[in-house]
């Protein structure tokens, strides 16, 4: 659409400037906050400019009080691994189960497509209980497969997955048929390059739902050495006397953000590119 | 030995459409063969039966002697183009046209030395590290038929190869292909809907009607002598002008004002054919017909004259002569024509078929 209207592009502008000042205000006002003392958040009013402590409390989160180490690096690594665990997990199983419903006929191909379709509906929240008892029974409480595996299964990337490959010409498939490829050669030579676009989107919104993740690993995890980071800055909310340290529960919130960003900017063109078009 | 053997070939699709009902054709080694049809007529259900793509419900297939008719696409060494070309998007020209033999497991020094010689012959040696979207459509083509022929194979197959390309390139490539398989002498099996690619290209014609081979020989055979109606349609472009006349006491009742001498036939209701180009036109009162004249497409080296005769029923055909040169008769005036009687074709009326005179 291409407008010449004065008035019309000041007025997208205005729109889109409160857009940016309404979403990066709590950033802000986060980044600021890591840099006062604890209490500089409780008395009433909220600080908008920089504090003196920045070092201190980031170094605090960071490295630790004399003579209690933080936990910061261990949880960082739990949530990464809980993240790409959940990532990798669900676009491998997700690549399989769609290239077997999509190019495979077997019997019941109809049925397993459902029960697919079925777990849509039931997101691990849902599932919460029964779940909870299957990793019990399992034993796998307090790990990272128990962390992982129930989140893993679940049919949404399937589904991109299945449409991907649906827009694959038939007649590349018999070309790569007359060619000598059987499923496998298939798979690893031309299905994976082509959808290498579609992997990389499902990349970044999966990393950032594994990333994001905090009813699970709240419910399967009572031993700290499996919390995540995102778990931990809610843990440091509900303190017992209310005495929150604002300063570092900022800290912790925007080293919670940092992965995602990265994620996010490092794959930008070809999310985008993924999501968009399949240069097919 | 013959390369490929069709025996008693049929297919059946999975909802029950007979798409084949039955199929006996023999190939020569190094045979140009191009089937021929209307859409929907099988030519492409035959070809892939042939590929391995789409299995065979019924008959044997034979390549140089073996039965084929269970072996995977891959194993039984043939090589196909297709419309739309199927390259593979993600890899260059080069991978493209290496990949089959890649599978195969060949050493990489041969594939190199393989593709780079079929490279050359084709002209794509300044492609080859291009990916297939930085490829006009005519050097898409041309990749396509490259990973066809470095392969080596028995038989190739080709699927309206041409359909996408605009008319010029279509004529070029029709040349060019036809040059590389009397080159390469392999076994060919070619379908297309367009007759002038088919009388070009082909050795030999099979014209598929409703999944039956109507008619099977060299394009000239078919031209001269179709078989039966459908043939003479559809070989032949503008198509031969067929009326339905009736043959009494030795004269040909042919259109309302016109009785012609004629041989016996074995019916009397028949269907009289003759081509467009094998009309003259000459003066009214010497004519042995009579054409209201519709319309004058003028071509520059030829003329057609679109017009209608009208039968002793009263009923209107439209009958169209093809005179070489510039011509401008009147729109709406009648013409003279002379319909030599060497140049008719002559076809039972039920039966469609061709019948000679006694
Ligand atoms: N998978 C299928 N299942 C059922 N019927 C089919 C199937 N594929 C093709 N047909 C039918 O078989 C007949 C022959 O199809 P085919 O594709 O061989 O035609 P064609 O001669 O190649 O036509 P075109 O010139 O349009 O490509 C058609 O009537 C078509 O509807
Ligand atoms: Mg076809």
């Amino acid at each position: 659409m291409i407008e010449n209207r004065p008035w019309l592009t000041g007025f997208s502008h205005l729109v889109l400037v409160l857009g940016v000042l309404v979403v990066a205000l709590p950033v802000w006002v986060a980044i600021v906050a890591s840099t006062h003392p604890a209490n500089a958040f409780g008395v009433g009013h909220i600080p908008l400019w920089f504090g003196d402590q920045a070092f201190a409390n980031w170094h605090q989160v960071l490295i630790g009080k004399e003579g209690q180490a933080s936990q910061m690096l261990r949880m960082t690594l739990n949530s990464l691994i809980m993240a790409l665990g959940i990532t990798f997990g669900k676009i491998a199983i997700s690549l399989l189960s769609a290239y077997a419903i999509v190019f495979f006929r077997f019997p019941f191909r109809g049925l397993a497509f459902w029960v697919i379709f079925f777990t849509l509906m039931l997101p691990v929240e849902v599932r919460i209980v029964p779940t909870y008892e299957v990793v019990a029974n399992l034993n796998l409480l307090n790990s990272y497969t128990g962390l992982t595996l129930p989140l893993i299964a679940s049919a949404t990337a399937t589904f991109l997955f299945r449409q991907c490959f649906m827009s694959i010409p038939g007649e590349l498939v018999e070309a790569a048929r007359i060619d000598g490829a059987g499923p496998i050669r298939f798979f690893f030579d031309i299905l994976l390059p082509m959808s290498r676009t579609n992997i990389a989107a499902l990349f970044v919104i999966l990393f950032i739902y594994g990333w994001n993740q905090y009813l699970w690993p709240l419910i399967v995890t009572t031993d700290d050495a499996y919390y995540t980071l995102v778990m931990s800055v809610k843990r440091m909310l509900s303190v017992p006397d209310g005495d929150i340290e604002w300063n570092k529960v900022m800290v912790s919130t925007l080293l919670a953000m940092i992965p995602p960003v990265l994620v996010v900017i490092g794959m930008q063109k070809l999310f985008v590119k993924g999501l968009v078009d399949a240069e097919k | 030995m013959s390369d490929l053997v069709l025996r008693n070939i049929g297919k059946t699709y999975d909802n029950g459409y007979q798409a084949i009902p039955s199929i006996d054709l023999t190939i020569e080694e190094g045979e140009f063969i191009v089937l021929v049809g209307p859409s929907g007529c099988g030519k492409s259900t035959l070809l892939r039966m042939v590929a391995g793509l789409e299995s065979i419900s019924q008959g044997d297939l034979l390549i140089k002697g073996d039965q084929v008719n269970n072996k995977e696409p891959a194993e039984r060494d043939i090589a196909m183009v297709f419309q739309n070309y199927a390259l593979y998007p993600h890899m260059s020209v080069y991978d493209n046209m290496a990949y089959g033999l890649k599978n195969r497991g060949e050493p990489k020094s041969e594939i190199e030395t393989k593709v780079n010689a079929v490279a050359q012959m084709l002209g794509l040696e300044e492609l080859l590290t291009r990916k297939p979207r930085q490829l006009s459509g005519g050097q898409r083509q041309r990749v396509a038929m490259g990973r066809a022929m470095v392969r080596d194979p028995k038989v190739f197959l080709f699927d309206e190869p041409l359909s996408n390309l605009d008319a010029k390139l279509r004529v070029q490539m029709r040349v060019e292909i036809r040059e590389l398989q009397r080159k390469l002498g392999t076994t060919t099996l070619y379908v297309t809907h367009d007759q002038v690619e088919a009388m070009t290209l082909a050795d030999r014609l099979v014209v598929l009607n409703k999944g039956h081979a109507e008619q099977v020989g060299t394009p000239m055979a078919l031209y001269e002598r179709p078989a039966s109606t459908f043939v003479a349609q559809f070989i032949g472009s503008p198509s031969m002008n067929l009326i339905p006349s009736t043959i009494e006491n030795g004269v040909l009742q042919l259109g309302v004002d016109s009785q012609l001498a004629c041989p016996q036939f074995s019916t009397d209701k028949v269907m009289w054919g003759i081509r467009p180009e094998h009309v003259d036109i000459v003066p009214l009162q010497d004519a042995d017909l009579s054409l209201q004249v519709k319309a004058v497409e003028a071509l520059g080296a030829e003329t057609l004259i679109h017009g209608s005769v009208k039968t002793s029923e009263d009923k209107l055909y439209p009958f169209v002569v093809r005179l070489s040169g510039n011509h401008a008769p009147d729109i709406g005036q009648p013409i003279g024509i002379r319909v030599p009687q060497q140049a008719w074709h002559v076809f039972d009326v039920v039966t469609t078929k061709r019948i000679e005179p006694l």
